[in-house]
C-alpha cells in the first residue's frame, strides 16, 4: 500500500513535468515532447520512405544505388550511433549549434525513413504484377501507375506495419535522453534526481506511461489488421458507405 | 490493323517466337489457338509492348510499335490498344465505376463528368449498371472480366486484345463474358483473342491462327480449320480436344 501511496504522491507533485516538461519556463518536454518527436518524425519520414522505396525499385542505378546504400548503412548501425554522429557532425557541417530536439528529429527521420522504405517496398512488391501491367496497358506512365494504382493499395495494406514502426519510434525517442532532449525519460530522470530515494517508483511510472501509449497503438494495429483482412475478402464495406454497401450485399450473387 | 512482319522473340537462349508473319485486318476477329506454351500469350503481349521483341516489325493502326519513341508516345499508343487479361487485373481499391473512369481521366484528361457518363454507358453495354458502386472483390469472376472489358473500351481503342479472357473463370461464367465479346465482334470491333473456347472461335472468328513452339503453323477460316486442318500438329491438337 505505501508503494501505491508513494506513486500517487509522485504523480500528484510532478504530473505537469511528466506531461509537458518545464514548459513554459523551458522547452516543451515530457510525454508531449515524446509524442511530437514521434509524430513529426514519422510524418516526415513517411514521404521520404515512399521516395526511397521507389528509388530502390527504380530501373535507374543512379537512384537505386544511393537509396540501397542508405538502407544498408542504417540497418547496420545502432540508432544511438546515428544520434551521436548527427549531434557532433551537423554543427560542424552547418557551422552553428543545433538543438537536441532538432538533432533527434533529423536522426529519426533518416533512421525511420530507411526502415519505413523497406516496409513500403515490401508493400509494393507484394502486389500482383498484373496491377502494374494493367495500368501500363491502359496507358499510364510508370509514375502515374504508382500514384493512382500501386501506392494506394500498397500503403493501405502496409498501414499496420507502419503503425508498428510508429510504436518503435516512440520507444526510440528515449535515446534522445543522451543528447539532453527533454522528452519523457528526461523528465522522469529529473524527478528521480530531485527525490533521490525513489528510483523504483519513478521508473515504474515511466515504464507504465510508455506501455500504455505503445500498447494502445498495438491494439489499434491489430484492429486495423483484422479490418483490412476482412476488406480484402470483400466483406467489409468502405467506411461511410454503409447504406450503399447494404444494397450491394443484397444484390450480390454467391 | 495489326501487322507482324518477321517478329522474333527470345527469352535468353529460348526462342519464344519464330518469324511471325501475320495480319489482323480492320474489323476482323482473329482467334489464336494452340497448346500451352506455344507462345500465344507472348505473341499477343508483344502488340502493346508488355513483351519486347528481338527483331522484326509490328504495326498497330499504322504506327510502328517498335519505333524509338518517348515514353509519353508509348503510353499514348498503349492507351489506344485495348487489352483484357486472363486474371482481370481490376484495381481492387477502386469501385467498378472508378476503375473505368480512372484512365480516361488520368491518361486522356477527360473531365470527370464526361468520364462518368461514358463509364455508365459502357457498364450498360456489359450488363452491369447495377454494380457501378460495387468493389471488384464483391463481384464474381465473370462480372469482373466484363468490367475489365468495359475499362479497356473506355479508352475507345480501335482494336481489342484478349489474353485467355475466360481461362480463369468458373465454367458457368464463361458464357456471360463470351456474350459480351460476341456483341463487340458484331459491332465491328477488330479483335485478337487468345482462347481455348473453340466454339467461340467457330462462331465468331473470321480467321484462326494455330500456334505451336513459337510459330504460326496455320491460318485459316474457322470452318476450314476445324473441318480439315492442314498441319499435322493442328490435326493432333484438334483430335486431342475432341477426345474429351
Amino acid at each position: 500500500m505505501p508503494f501505491i501511496l508513494d506513486l500517487y504522491t509522485i504523480l500528484h507533485d510532478n504530473w505537469l513535468l511528466l506531461l509537458i516538461g518545464s514548459y513554459p519556463n523551458g522547452p516543451l518536454g515530457g510525454i508531449v515532447c515524446t509524442l511530437i518527436l514521434s509524430v513529426v518524425g514519422i510524418g516526415l519520414a513517411f514521404p521520404l520512405s515512399v521516395l526511397m522505396a521507389m528509388a530502390r525499385l527504380s530501373p535507374w542505378r543512379l537512384l537505386r544505388w544511393p537509396a540501397t546504400a542508405l538502407v544498408y548503412v542504417v540497418r547496420g548501425v545502432p540508432l544511438l550511433m546515428v544520434i551521436l554522429w548527427v549531434y557532433f557532425l551537423v554543427p560542424v557541417l552547418i557551422g552553428r549549434n543545433v538543438s537536441g530536439f532538432t538533432t533527434m528529429l533529423c536522426t529519426l527521420v533518416i533512421y525511420e525513413g530507411a526502415y519505413l522504405s523497406e516496409v513500403v517496398r515490401a508493400g509494393i512488391q507484394a502486389l500482383p504484377r498484373g496491377q502494374m501491367e494493367a495500368a501500363r496497358a491502359l496507358g499510364h506512365s510508370h509514375l502515374g501507375a504508382m500514384w493512382s494504382v500501386i501506392l494506394p493499395q500498397a500503403l493501405y495494406n502496409m498501414l499496420p506495419s507502419m503503425l508498428s514502426q510508429f510504436v518503435s519510434t516512440i520507444k526510440e525517442t528515449t535515446l534522445g535522453y543522451v543528447i539532453n532532449v527533454q522528452e519523457l525519460t528526461f523528465a522522469a530522470n529529473q524527478i528521480n534526481n530531485q527525490l533521490l530515494t525513489k528510483p523504483f517508483h519513478v521508473f515504474f511510472i515511466l515504464a507504465v506511461s510508455y506501455f500504455v501509449v505503445c500498447w494502445s497503438l498495438t491494439q489499434l494495429t491489430q484492429w486495423l489488421e483484422r479490418r483490412i483482412a476482412s476488406k480484402r475478402r470483400g466483406i467489409a464495406p468502405k467506411p461511410s458507405t454503409k447504406a450503399r454497401a447494404a444494397s450491394v450485399t443484397l444484390e450480390s450473387p454467391t | 490493323m495489326i501487322t507482324f512482319s518477321n517478329v522474333n522473340k527470345w527469352y535468353g537462349d529460348y526462342r519464344a517466337l519464330t518469324d511471325i508473319n501475320a495480319e489482323v485486318k480492320k474489323g476482323e476477329v482473329v482467334v489464336v489457338c494452340g497448346p500451352s506454351g506455344s507462345g500465344k500469350s507472348t505473341l499477343i503481349r508483344t502488340v502493346n509492348r508488355l513483351e519486347e521483341i528481338k527483331s522484326g516489325q509490328l504495326l498497330f493502326d499504322g504506327h510502328d510499335i517498335q519505333a524509338p519513341m518517348s515514353s509519353y508516345q508509348l503510353n499514348q499508343l498503349r492507351s489506344r490498344i485495348g487489352f483484357v487479361f486472363q486474371s482481370f487485373n481490376l484495381f481492387p481499391h477502386l469501385s467498378v465505376l472508378e476503375n473505368i473512369m480512372l484512365s480516361p481521366m488520368k491518361v486522356r484528361g477527360i473531365r470527370r463528368a464526361d468520364a462518368k457518363t461514358r463509364a455508365m454507358e459502357l457498364l450498360e453495354r456489359v450488363g452491369l449498371s447495377a454494380k457501378a458502386s460495387a468493389y471488384p472483390a464483391q463481384l464474381s469472376g465473370g462480372q469482373q472480366q466484363r468490367v475489365a472489358i468495359a475499362r479497356a473500351l473506355a479508352m475507345e481503342p480501335p482494336a481489342m486484345l484478349f489474353d485467355e479472357p475466360t481461362s480463369a473463370l468458373d465454367p458457368e461464367m464463361v458464357g456471360e463474358v463470351l456474350a459480351v465479346m460476341r456483341g463487340l465482334a458484331k459491332d465491328g470491333m477488330t479483335m485478337m483473342c487468345v482462347t481455348h473456347e473453340m466454339n467461340f472461335a467457330r462462331e465468331v472468328a473470321d480467321r484462326v491462327w494455330f500456334m505451336d513452339a513459337g510459330c504460326i503453323l496455320e491460318t485459316a477460316a474457322p470452318e476450314t480449320f476445324f473441318r480439315s486442318p492442314q498441319h499435322p500438329r493442328a490435326q493432333r491438337f484438334l483430335s486431342d480436344l475432341r477426345s474429351h
